[in-house]
């Protein structure tokens, strides 16, 4: 009776009560900037005295705040392609190999989530200091592909293990080659989970900020870091605006997911 | 048609193969599938072990050999601050956030698949976007002119502005905000685990509301609780950016330390220490749930 809402009786009424401020608490933040970033107010004063779109503007005009945008698309896509197809050739060994350290293969490839990221930041900061990769493309792209490689294993193994091993084989079986099963059987079975991990990996590159804090110079820094160093300088409507295209880049990118799960089942 | 050993696969069916030359070539077959994992495991390796060993490395040897940053962590008034402030915040955000997702996760589990999926689509959407807009929205609600405040004043509940940001009361708010998820989510999971059954049974025998909640219902979700709080503890103890925007100086906490020890200050040994006091911790805490509740087993079927 305490699992169905109609026998709850006054409780469920506190229930609904704490679920809608909670989803109040929920979307504050994200409303809020959004709205920020229309209001005209320099102080960002809220409710603003009027609305206007100079801010979007200036975003769009200043080439630093562009620069870190395509910089954050770019590293967001090549760490999104490496994180999958690494996490998948790992996915497959683990699920279709034979083999004996599986367990604490997958454990070490899920470390990497498990370590406070800040002290992942500093090991690579340091690493990446003597090998030269600071201020890289490269350095980025590497770190960011190991913050997201365990998502995206995690995503292949569940879509691989949903997946009848004996139909690559019957594949195999009937001629082709383990790798041609493989890409016509295989991966076209599971291109759902594959899509789903490419777009978490790049969401999780498109908002990672304390490795790119240590790996960002002169040359190269991704929206999230560009977003940061202006915040400490100083409080302009304009890291609204920038705020309001990382939510809605996200917003789109998750969307798109929920729909391919949607009519995945 | 193809070449090379996968072909001789084919021939399976028929082929009269010796048993001993059909089963080297599974093995060979699947040694292969073995070596997909190389690329994924230098990455690891590289971009995950090596700086680890690195820090642990820097830890001991800079500047001279021996545990002296680690006793100067320990020792040190300063840096015994930032540990407290560190465990404080984590325990205190571990404890709302709880008391919130509760009820929240009890919400969804009895609610219809529509309100269900809305509330259960709303907190996803909360934990991936980006952490860094959200802590920046708070700081500016929580303002001494920001809306809260002039929310509060405007209903009469305050008449001076409180004091949300720069302190520990930002830093527990954003830091709840954005973690709330992760004890919503085990919790929900061991909610819609338990057998209504068991409830209808204790009320048949019984029991009345409040003492079915406390004997029955409390009991069954303890798994999901634990493992929703000690994530969540977890989390926390290793936070930057939140803490660091909504938090001030007195707020200090262990990730900012090692990233204050490290850019600015260069001592990469102590930080390399500070690092590897929150890693030793975190991992201990990890060994622990993964000894109450394997997430592997547990992800592969079976609850």
């Amino acid at each position: 009776m305490l699992l169905d809402f109609r026998h709850l009786g006054a409780l469920r009424w506190v229930l609904v009560a704490i679920g809608l401020l909670v989803a109040g608490f929920l979307l504050l933040p994200v409303v809020f900037i959004v709205l920020l970033s229309f209001g005209s107010s320099r102080w960002l004063i809220f409710p603003p005295p009027g609305w206007t779109l100079k801010w979007y503007e200036a975003f769009f005009a200043d080439p630093g705040w562009f620069a870190a945008l395509g910089a954050s698309l770019r590293v967001g896509l090549a760490a999104a392609v490496i994180a999958v197809v690494f996490g998948l050739g790992a996915a497959l060994a683990m699920s279709r190999g034979r083999l004996r350290g599986a367990w604490w293969l997958h454990m070490l490839l899920l470390m990497p989530m498990v370590l406070p990221v800040v002290v992942l930041a500093v090991g690579i900061y340091s690493l990446a200091l003597r090998a030269g990769l600071n201020d890289t493309f490269i350095g980025f792209v590497l770190s960011h592909a190991i913050v997201a490689l365990p998502f995206t294993v995690i995503i292949l193994v569940n879509g691989l293990n949903s997946f009848d091993p004996s139909l690559e084989d019957a594949a195999v079986l009937c001629g082709a080659s383990r790798w041609r099963a493989r890409l016509h059987v295989t991966f076209p079975s599971i291109r759902l989970s594959i899509i789903t991990a490419v777009i978490f990996a790049f969401l999780i590159s498109w908002d990672e900020i304390v490795i790119s804090i240590f790996m960002a110079g002169p040359n190269l820094q991704t929206l999230p870091v560009k977003l940061w160093t202006t915040l400490r300088q100083d409080l302009t409507p304009v890291i609204a605006v920038a705020s309001t295209m990382v939510l809605a880049f996200s917003l789109i990118l998750l969307l798109i997911a929920a729909i391919l799960t949607r009519r995945g089942r | 048609m193809q070449t090379g050993p996968d072909k001789t696969r084919s021939v399976q069916l028929p082929g009269p193969a010796p048993r001993g030359w059909r089963a080297a070539l599974r093995a060979r077959l699947e040694g292969a599938t073995a070596t997909l994992a190389i690329p994924a495991l230098l990455l690891v390796l590289f971009f995950f072990l090596l700086p680890v060993a690195l820090l642990l490395a820097r830890s001991i040897l800079e500047p001279e050999a021996g545990l002296g940053n680690y006793a100067e962590l320990l020792q040190s008034g300063a840096y015994r601050t930032v540990l407290l402030n560190t465990f404080t915040i984590a325990s205190v955000v571990t404890v709302v956030t709880v008391l919130i997702g509760f009820p929240v996760a009890w919400l969804i589990a009895v609610s219809n698949r529509f309100w269900g999926m809305a509330l259960l689509g709303l907190i996803f959407i909360s934990m991936w976007t980006s952490l860094l807009t959200r802590s920046f929205a708070w700081l500016i609600l929580l303002q001494s002119n920001g809306v809260i405040n002039r929310m509060l004043k405007g209903l009469g509940l305050i008449s001076e502005p409180l004091s949300l940001v720069n302190n520990m009361t930002g830093v527990v708010i954003g830091m709840t905000y954005i973690l709330l998820p992760f004890v919503i989510f085990p919790l929900l999971s061991t909610m819609r685990a338990i057998e209504p059954g068991l409830l209808r049974a204790a009320a048949l025998c019984g029991a009345n509301r409040w003492q079915c909640f406390l004997h029955v219902f409390l009991p069954a979700c303890v798994p999901g609780i634990a493992a929703g709080a000690l994530m969540v503890f977890v989390m926390s103890l290793g936070y930057f950016i939140t803490p660091v925007m909504l938090g001030g100086s007195s707020t200090m906490m262990l990730a900012e330390l090692i990233v204050h020890l490290v850019q600015s200050l260069l001592r990469w040994g102590l930080g390399a220490a500070a690092a590897f006091i929150l890693f030793a911790i975190t991992l201990a805490a990890y060994a622990l749930q993964l000894r109450l509740f394997d997430p592997l087993r547990s992800a592969k079927g079976g609850r």
